[in-house]
């Protein structure tokens, strides 16, 4: 149970006593206003004689008006609280994963998770509980002073009542399945939205627009259909609610009635504060149930998170030891990795040197972005060690690992917000000078002079588009202002000119002086300056040396490089 | 108001359902007057001692309309939330439509996360429009206008009694709310798109997040938006449970001035004691139906803001196009002083473009990183308007449907886009298996089976295996046009070769532009084009550039070097 815990126990009391109270203005109400028209219809009294009940009256239902807003309040503020918590929980969740389980299921769905069904849990504490509370205080409060005033009237609405908990029981049952759909659907709606949505142009080049409209149409009728049915479940029941109250108003009424007429057992006073109070009886009792039906929602929604919470996560541990010297020597010892069945990377060894300048080739698929991942420990070792400085790499702490290193991937990622943010993040505590010096190094001056706002131009989502090779070179810039000990890069050049590449590897050059760096690559001369060249193949190590040694001995490298004749030749035609 | 006339207009596609929650909603309300005005009459008659008999009928009476009223409300209930609901899905198809209908450019400057948020909640938040905007005060006025004339007949003061009250509670309060409201008005809606913003920043860049230990940081600016939304949310709700309170509360006063009035007016003789039981009632029960008004401003402003954030302005296409492109084999393509200009961008990004692109040729783009190539092949496709004209065809493209376009048009984009799904899903088409899998083994991708599973954006791939994925698709389909943005950048030089010469077999008789950074291969080309900045700086075959000895010559002895 993921919500109970999550209110005090000094909001139960608050509750608590501000229902007494509330039962309290209900009953001096009716009892007011009985007195009030007894007074002047049958005792014909003076306009001035009920002036003190009236004005008693008037701070009645004033008072009673000032308890429903600290009902409110209070239940509005419980449930506050626990959606804070809430949503800081799935987020932690989420933020727990490796990246390869992160990627898994559509981001689309896990916003709405941490947004939408979240929001749902809302009425389990400011409907639900409130009113549940409400609801025992109030009907025994009322029931017990009809039993006093005429016990037939009591002895009729107790009669009535065992129908409630059965209604409740119903309503609890039918709406669990129905709200479960419903969340299911929107979930499923809000997925597809945002996977087709990067998907725009695509869809439009393809002539898929239309299938993709109606597959959120599609999506968001069925959600209609779930949102009915959930609701005809809350009609449906307020009707029967409806009718059970009118069936025993009317028994009430007959036997009142009969009462003050023919057997003459009962004063018109009782008669209608019975007749005031019954229909208040109801009213809770109804509250409770349009209540309870919106806590079953709630209900099903933190089932929702608690799967979600539930999911085991494939934490990477970390201890405490710290880089001993800088660069750092790595060593992989039969390393594997399986991102499913089928080992991905397997028993891969090599040492790294320090300082040394290692690139990894191999054919596409062939897992070199994978091994990047495991050196970065962004995915755990599924056997084998990797030793830094010969600490095994699980022992270092993650703080003190990550910041050493620079791993600028296949496809940066561009946060939304100014390109100054944008590299600062690799070093919060870069000054100006250091960020317009990265940038320079990165070869983004001639960007920045053509822009009105300059460094500070907003970029990414909601911001300006950047050409491909323009991200790439602010992903870089991250780099140069970090200044790391280890860097791992994929393909940093990829996308970019000669020209600008050829800036940029003299940036690179100064930058892995000092640095252990590891490059998959594709290009020639990227791989022809290596001091180690690891040639992989189906996820497996098939060749580790110099270009020189390797184009003559190792037949992967061959027909990698296109050197099987001899002459180079990397063009496409 | 422009986008709640969208709404409105959607709206009234359910006509039926809405007029008959009119209907029933009227019926419940007076239904529920009826019966309680009936029981403080039956009950001071009961005093009074009348005969049994006549009290019977008055007890059927009560009976029969509690019935009514009960299954009215149902009826009430059940049309308004089906109209609403059908309207919700609708709206969301539109709005999906309308950002379907925007320039790529134009897209990027909204956050995934806002968009989501308004797909999901601001239309969510749009039900209340029928339920507590639209109808309600029609119904209320028509009950009230009953009730008035009703009382009419009995008292004069009471029944201005009801409209003192009716005003009080319709017009007064809410004036005096939406008063308060628009100097401490919550941005709800903007805080929630916030909070979704920072979520799907999360999950999106969560890899750079990770390395960069950003997380943390990334997290905290979350819960820093998460306490802002609450923030604002609580105003918003402490606001409209006061308005409600206040609203109840109203309803009590109006009863107790019944009473102070007809206890004044019996006591002096002018009206009947039997009465004044059954005024109480009537008045206690004809406000409830004022409830829903007490948040109508609440309502109808954050409607507005929603309806206004779906349906977002834009500008204007100038007209609609109308000519498809014929489907004559190969294309040609001009551009005849092309300017164009990002959306928001103070210096255009192509400047007074010409060039020609003969049918069947073979065309290659090189220049530096951004220096507007991929923005050129935006252009062709026709996913931004420059100003200028490029024809296609001797068409000009602005009078073109972009669809039969597309359709004669095989594209791989610099970034290729993929969806949630297995590989069949992803390769977007409806041909056979056989073909399918085919068109895998032509892109070089056998090792993949058609229902292997994708994750969203093709997470799941390895570079090279996203852009061979995408080139499948291309295997599929039958165009004359073939636009290429570095293709292959992330293959190997093998794989990369092999994928092109099957690419080049299917292209044989086409139009085919590739756009590259590697200079290797292009001595084969009709034609290469050299952009910088914006501008075509050289065209012509390689030979004639290499004997140029201008940027491009300049570019082939930078890779001499390098190598
Ligand atoms: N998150 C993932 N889940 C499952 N499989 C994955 C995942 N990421 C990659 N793979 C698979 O693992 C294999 C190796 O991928 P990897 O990205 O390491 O290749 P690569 O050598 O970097 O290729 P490229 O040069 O094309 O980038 C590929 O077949 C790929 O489909
Ligand atoms: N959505 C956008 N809004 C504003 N400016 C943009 C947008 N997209 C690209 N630009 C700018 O337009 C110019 C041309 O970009 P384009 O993507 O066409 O370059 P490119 O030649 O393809 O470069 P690359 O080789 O790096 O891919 C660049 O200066 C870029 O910053
Ligand atoms: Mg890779
Ligand atoms: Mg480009």
């Amino acid at each position: 149970m993921l919500l109970k815990p999550l209110i005090k126990r000094q909001t139960y009391i608050q509750l608590s006593i501000v229902s007494i109270v509330m039962a309290l203005t209900i009953i001096a109400q009716a009892y007011l206003i009985v007195s009030i028209i007894e007074a002047i219809f049958l005792s014909n009294a003076s306009f001035s004689a009920i002036l003190p009940s009236l004005g008693l009256l008037l701070f009645v239902i004033s008072l009673r008006a000032g308890m429903n807003y600290l009902n409110g309040v209070i239940g509005l503020h419980a449930a506050n609280q626990a959606k804070k918590k809430l949503r800081n929980r799935v987020l932690s969740h989420f933020t727990k994963q490796p990246v390869d389980l992160s990627s898994q299921g559509r981001s689309g769905e896990k916003v709405t998770q941490l947004i939408n069904v979240v929001e749902q849990t809302d009425s389990y504490f400011s409907q639900y509980i409130p009113k549940m509370i409400q609801a025992t205080i109030v009907p025994l409060a009322i029931l017990a002073i009809i039993f006093t005033q005429n016990w037939v009237s009591g002895v009729i609405i107790l009669l009535t009542a065992p129908f409630i908990p059965l209604f409740m029981a119903i309503i609890g049952m039918k709406t669990k399945d129905k709200s479960e759909e419903q969340l299911n659907e929107l979930s499923s709606f809000s997925g597809q939205f945002l996977d087709s949505l990067q998907g725009l142009t695509t869809l439009k080049l393809f002539g898929q627009s239309d299938r993709e409209k109606s597959r959120i149409e599609d999506s968001s009728i069925n959600f209609r259909q779930a949102t009915l049915g959930v609701l005809a479940v809350a009609f449906t029941s307020a009707f029967m609610m409806e009718l059970i109250s009118m069936l025993s108003m009317g028994l009430i009424a007959l036997e009142l009635a009969l009462g003050l007429i023919i057997f003459d057992t009962i004063t018109f006073a009782t008669a209608f504060f019975i007749l005031l109070l019954a229909p208040e009886f109801y009213i809770a009792l109804k509250d409770l149930s349009s209540a309870f039906h919106s806590g079953r929602e709630s209900l099903t929604a933190s089932k929702k998170l608690e799967e979600q919470l539930n999911e085991p996560v494939e934490e990477l541990t970390w201890g405490e030891a710290s880089l001993t010297s800088r660069p750092p020597r790595i060593q992989l010892n039969g390393v594997s990795f399986a991102y499913d069945e089928s080992e991905t990377v397997q028993d891969v060894s090599a040492t790294i040197e320090a300082g040394s300048f290692v690139a990894i080739v191999g054919k596409s698929g062939a897992g070199k972005t994978t091994l990047l991942h495991l050196i970065a420990r962004l995915l755990p070792v599924h056997s084998g060690d990797i030793f830094v400085n010969d600490i095994e790499q699980d022992q270092l702490g993650e703080q003190a690992w990550f910041n050493e290193l620079s791993y600028i991937s296949q496809h940066p990622y561009i946060f939304s917000g100014t390109i100054y943010d944008n590299i600062q993040m690799s070093k919060p505590s870069a000054t100006k000078e250091d960020i317009d010096h990265a940038a320079k190094e990165a070869g983004l001056q001639p960007l920045i002079d053509l822009l009105e706002d300059g460094l500070h131009t907003v970029i990414g989502e909601g911001g300006r588009g950047l050409s491909g090779g323009e991200k790439q070179r602010v992903a870089l810039a991250r780099a140069f202002l970090k200044q790391p000990s280890i860097i791992l890069f994929d393909e940093p050049t990829t996308g970019l000119d000669l020209k600008t590449e050829q800036v940029l590897n003299e940036s690179i050059t100064k930058l892995a002086e000092d640095a252990t760096l590891i490059t998959v690559a594709h290009r020639m001369h990227t791989i022809q300056k290596a001091d180690q060249i690891i040639v992989m193949d189906e996820g497996r190590v098939v060749g580790t040396g110099q270009h020189d040694m390797l184009r003559k001995s190792n037949a992967t490298y061959q027909s990698l490089i296109g050197d099987v004749a001899g002459g180079e030749r990397d063009g496409w035609s | 108001m422009a986008g709640l006339n969208i709404v409105i207009k959607q709206l009234m596609k359910e006509k039926r359902d809405v007029v008959l929650s009119i209907l029933f909603s009227f019926i419940a309300g007076i239904a529920a007057v009826g019966l309680f005005t009936a029981s403080g009459y039956l009950i001071s008659q009961a005093a009074l001692g009348v005969p049994i008999t006549a009290l019977t009928v008055v007890i059927a009476i009560v009976k029969l309309l509690g019935f009514t009223r009960a299954l009215s409300r149902y009826s009430e209930r059940y049309f308004s939330h089906r109209a609403t609901f059908t309207m919700l899905s609708h709206i969301r198809v539109q709005f999906f439509e309308k950002l379907q209908n925007l320039t790529p450019s134009k897209v990027q400057r909204f956050r995934t996360g806002d968009l989501l948020s308004r797909f999901v909640s601001d239309v969510e938040s749009l039900q209340n429009f029928f339920l507590r905007i639209f109808y309600p005060p029609i119904v209320l006025v028509l009950i009230f206008l009953s009730t008035v004339l009703f009382t009419l007949y009995f008292s004069f003061w009471i029944a201005l009694l009801l409209v003192v009250g009716l005003l009080l509670s319709t017009v007064v309060l809410p004036a005096l709310f939406a008063k308060v409201r628009q100097t401490t008005e919550q941005p709800v809606q903007e805080k929630r798109s916030d909070l979704s913003a920072q979520a799907t920043e999360l999950l999106f860049g969560y890899q750079d997040l990770k390395i960069h230990q950003k997380l943390a940081d990334q997290s905290e600016a979350f819960n820093t938006a998460n306490d802002d939304l609450i923030q604002a949310q609580t105003k918003e709700r402490k606001h409209e449970l006061l308005n409600q309170v206040l609203d109840g509360w109203i309803g009590l006063l109006m009863a107790w001035a019944v009473l102070a009035v007809g206890g004044w007016l019996i006591t002096s003789g002018q009206m009947e004691g039997v009465w004044l039981a059954m005024f109480m009632l009537l008045t206690l029960t004809v406000f409830e139906n004022t409830q829903p008004m007490a948040a109508f401003p609440q309502y109808f402003l954050e409607n507005k803001k929603a309806a206004n954030r779906i349906f977002f302005k834009e500008d204007e296409a100038v007209s609609e196009p109308t000519q498809p492109l014929g489907d004559a084999g190969a294309i040609d393509i001009s551009f005849r002083g092309v300017d164009f200009t990002y959306p928001d961008e103070p210096r255009s990004t192509l400047k007074n473009v010409n060039l020609s692109i003969p049918s069947g040729s073979k065309t290659a783009f090189v220049g530096a990183s951004g220096s507007g190539k991929s923005t050129l092949l935006q252009l062709i496709l026709k996913l931004e308007e420059a100003s200028g004209e490029v024809y296609i065809n001797s068409q000009a493209i602005s009078q073109m449907t972009p669809e039969s376009l597309w359709q004669q048009t095989n594209t791989v984009m610099q970034d290729q886009q993929f969806f949630a799904g297995t590989i069949r899903d992803n390769l977007l088409s409806d041909a056979s298996d056989e073909q399918l899998t085919y068109a895998l083994k032509r892109a070089r991708l056998s090792n993949f089976s058609l229902t292997d599973e994708v994750y969203e954006k093709g997470d799941n791939l390895s570079g090279g295996e996203k852009q061979r994925l995408a080139i499948a698709r291309l295997f599929l389909r039958d165009a004359n046009l073939w636009l290429l943005d570095e293709p292959t950048s992330s293959l190997d030089q093998v794989t990369a070769r092999e994928v092109m010469t099957e690419i080049l077999r299917d292209a044989e008789n086409d139009t085919f532009v590739i756009v590259s950074h590697n200079l290797r291969g292009l001595e084969n080309m009709d034609q290469i084009i050299v952009m910088d900045h914006g501008e075509v700086v050289e065209q012509g075959t390689f030979d004639e550039l290499m004997a140029r000895k201008g940027y491009f010559y300049q570019l082939k002895e930078i890779e001499r070097d390098t190598l």
